[in-house]
């Protein structure tokens, strides 16, 4: 994992007992946590009790992360097994008697982690990149991004700028968003 | 429910190289999966960290006697198996909490033996307060029926500590 200092800053400030920066981390990574409980198949009732565990686990660790910026593969990893407790009491329930460990519903090797982290971090960083863009440009992204998208004219009309510049500006927003710090950590890499 | 994303959907990575359509692709994917999570779920974390304790030690359960394998469990004579003991352990703090499981109560012991006010934090909020006497015993009664947890604060004056979160 790359050492993304965002990160690292919001542990920091969470630790020392900053409740806008937990926020913000359970902000970024309720997709992460989220997702791997779907992805287990859980219900809803089950996945309230994986993700309170899962953040209280967190609130109790945080200030004793060995690596920060770890972070992300910490949730994944807790969250993880947290959903096989929650599946052990089950089948335990529904089949008493019976070696729980090789009888999981679920391989837990067929849960891909690591992807959802991947995904995990880079969506969170498109959304941090993208709250710090300027009004503008967050109205004319947004309207973009719709499914289906805006047409150019509904646009003009309600930016109030000529259908002509709408490609270049934004070009420019998203060149702001390649630019961003957030994005960094991510494309820095060589390969 | 479906799956965040799909197996088939290609994983990228970020890249400066992106065109436009493919950043503005991944902008869209970004947010269609922070809406796919429930408002409830997202905020129940927030409310998380309320049980944040900065000033006290956390004593981590280093010790469960119904976690033996279960060879030592068949050796072991019915009754003593029947007693379940919990140890939490702060290495920061120098202090452990014992929590003997009986019938209806709970009895504790704090190593090094000494007087400590407990308070007694449940996840709903409440929270009872006890005392261990000078040789470190104290009592809880009913057995909590939920997550509870332990605040424990020797009249030493020494480091407070508070136990892991804990189901009996």
């Amino acid at each position: 994992m790359r050492d993304d200092p965002v990160v690292i800053a919001l542990v920091r400030r969470a630790a020392a007992g900053d409740q806008a920066a937990w926020n913000e981390i359970v902000d970024r990574y309720a997709q992460l946590v989220w997702s791997i409980c779907v992805r287990f198949g859980l219900s809803s009732e089950d996945i309230d009790d994986v993700s309170q565990s899962v953040w209280l686990l967190l609130v109790e660790s945080i200030g004793n992360l060995r690596e920060p910026a770890a972070l992300p593969g910490w949730l994944a990893k807790t969250t993880k097994n947290e959903c096989l407790r929650v599946l052990r009491v089950a089948h335990r329930h529904a089949h008493a008697g019976l070696p729980s460990e090789d009888q999981m519903p679920v391989d837990p090797d067929a849960v891909v982690i690591d992807d959802e982290i991947l995904r995990a971090e880079r969506d969170a960083a498109l959304r941090a990149a993208f709250a710090e863009l300027p009004p503008r440009c967050r109205e004319l992204l947004s309207m973009l991004m719709r499914d289906p998208p805006c047409r150019y004219e509904d646009i003009s009309a309600t930016l109030d700028i000529p259908v002509g510049t709408i490609g270049p500006v934004r070009g420019r927003c998203l060149d702001r968003i390649r630019r961003s710090p957030h994005i960094g950590p991510f494309a820095g890499g060589t390969g | 429910m479906r799956n965040s994303g799909g197996d088939e959907e290609r994983l990228t990575e970020l890249s400066p190289g992106w065109d436009d359509e493919e950043l503005l692709a991944a902008l869209r994917q970004a947010f269609a999966a922070r809406r796919a999570v429930p408002p409830e779920f997202v905020q129940a974390g927030k409310n998380a960290f309320a049980w944040h304790d900065i000033d006290a030690e956390l004593a981590q359960l280093t010790y469960d006697s119904t976690r033996l394998t279960e060879e030592a469990v068949a050796t072991r004579a019915q009754e003593e198996a029947a007693i379940r003991v919990l140890t939490f352990t702060s290495a920061q703090a120098g202090l452990q909490i014992e929590l003997e499981v009986q019938e209806d109560a709970l009895a504790g012991q704090i190593l090094p033996m000494q007087a400590a006010a407990i308070e007694i934090q449940t996840r709903t909020g409440t929270q009872q307060p006890i005392s261990a006497d000078e040789v470190g015993c104290f009592w809880i009664s009913p057995i909590p029926s939920g997550d509870f947890r332990l605040r424990c604060r020797p009249v030493t004056g020494n480091a407070e500590v508070v136990t892991a979160w804990v189901r009996l």
